[in-house]
């Protein structure tokens, strides 16, 4: 026996006890928004932290070229990371904006298929709650092109930090040879490098998110 | 599921009352919705909020062709008026929503566009349905800020929205008001705390002592009919509303 569209939809958005399908949804990327913004204000403190760095390396001279050249280009890594994640976040707002209208429209199509219950026999509610099926169908279709793009976005994002760890590995190297400032150097490569860990095990949060499938 | 019954009938002229629905859950507020019919053409009166329209929209599927209601009266803003606004409209779209100026921006919340509603001034207006005019009567204050009710003149039928409500006991569950002193006691509170302006209510009282009333019908509890008309409006001029207690 084939399932109606009407019954298709109502077992997916009443997947089970509790939320529904598009309410887990709308936490999961709230949950995604607020490590985003952990990211952002990480890598506005590796902006802050480049620059110091950068100052630190002019005053140990030339024995620390190699690292005042590190520093600058952390400090790119960080406004490329922030753009980056402006980027996820303009995709945030488009999949919330796309999921609290799915949310609402669920309770809504809840409603018309109790009302289609009561009164089998009426074709114009009929035809409401086909009409509603495609327009759910071509919502969900956009929730999931969103899902997929945020998913890239995330692994571009990720991409980027591998990068940004090779210049905090590299910038430790560096500060090796920074004659009497070496120390002081090896400290401030050491805190970039710890910073983009944490970034890094943001993103693998983010990757592992319910909402690309995965069980975080 | 909600029963209707037709209270008046004169032709295509008919009012009836879409209530009591033993279904419902009991966290939410028993509302009654009116349909006035004529020629064909249906208005229905605070059509309910969201989560009682199936049980509304059958009721009134038994009666009459839900696609033939040329619009909707909401006496105020109220969720268990209008919330429901967005269902009736995905059903038909071309439907207007008359309802005061003063909730003509908020009540889109609930949905609609710009062309859905109908805006109502302050001093009433007619509404025309199927060639018979309903009249907008003003009853602000009374319950809320920009409320209206709705007058009938030939079947002499007020809606009255929210006054004459009363929340009845499980056992008083007619449709008519049989024992006013009975019925009255369980309006007292609802009135005194609802109501917010006793000046409003003196002068909704006066106004409405100039209309040939048989049947004033209210959103919550029972219809007053004949003799109990009066009675009410003089009990209702008598109180003393605006106040969180007795």
């Amino acid at each position: 026996m084939t399932a109606e569209p009407t019954e298709i939809a109502s077992r997916r958005h009443g997947a089970g006890p509790g939320a529904s399908g598009p309410a887990r949804d709308l936490l999961r990327i709230v949950r995604i928004n607020e490590e985003i913004k952990r990211v952002v204000a990480v890598a506005f403190k590796i902006n802050i932290m480049a620059l110091n760095a950068i100052f630190l390396a002019k005053r140990a001279g030339n024995a620390a070229l190699g690292f005042g050249v590190l520093s600058n280009e952390l400090r790119v890594f960080s406004k490329d990371l922030r753009e980056s994640m402006m980027a996820l976040t303009r995709l945030i707002h488009d999949a919330v904006a796309e999921v609290s209208v799915l949310l609402q429209e669920s309770r809504q199509d809840g409603l018309f298929r109790r009302t289609a219950d009561e009164v089998p026999g009426n074709a114009r509610l009929r035809e409401v709650l086909a009409r509603r099926d495609g327009r759910r169908a071509a919502r969900e279709e956009r929730i999931a092109t969103l899902r997929r793009n945020l998913r890239l976005a995330v692994d571009e994002a990720a991409r980027l930090v591998e990068l940004g760890g090779v210049l905090a590995k590299s910038a430790k190297i560096e500060a090796a040879y920074g004659a009497g400032f070496a120390s002081s150097l090896a400290q401030v490569s050491g805190e970039f490098d710890g910073i983009v860990e944490e970034i890094r095990a943001s993103l693998d949060k983010l990757r592992r998110s319910s909402f690309f499938g995965g069980r975080a | 599921m909600k029963t209707t019954q037709t209270f008046f009938e004169a032709g295509s002229h008919k009012w009836t009352a879409i209530v009591r629905d033993p279904a419902k859950p009991g966290y939410l507020i028993d509302t009654n919705e009116y349909l006035v019919q004529h020629a064909g053409q249906g208005l229905l009166l605070d059509p309910g909020g969201a989560e009682i329209f199936p049980a509304v929209f059958s009721a009134l599927s038994a009666e009459f062709d839900p696609s033939r209601l040329a619009g909707i009266f909401a006496s105020h803003q109220d969720p268990d008026i209008i919330s429901s606004l967005a269902l009736w409209l995905e059903f038909n779209p071309q439907m207007k929503c008359y309802v005061s100026w003063l909730w003509a921006s908020f009540i889109p919340h609930f949905g609609g566009t710009a062309e859905t509603f109908v805006a109502l001034p302050d001093e009433g207006m007619a509404i025309p349905l199927a060639g018979l005019p309903l009249q907008a009567v003003p009853a602000h204050y009374l319950h809320s800020s920009g409320n209206l009710h709705l007058y009938d003149k030939q079947a002499k039928i007020l809606f009255s929205g929210d006054v004459g409500a009363a929340l009845l006991p499980a056992d008083r569950q007619g449709l008519f008001v049989e024992d006013f002193a009975a019925h009255i006691r369980h309006a007292d509170a609802f009135h005194r705390r609802w109501m917010g302006s006793n000046e409003a209510k003196r002068q909704w009282c006066e106004r409405v002592s100039q209309l040939d009333i048989d049947m004033l019908c209210p959103q919550h509890g029972a219809i007053y009919r004949g003799g109990d008309v009066q009675r009410f409006i003089n009990w209702f001029d008598e109180l003393r509303v605006g106040v969180a207690r007795a």
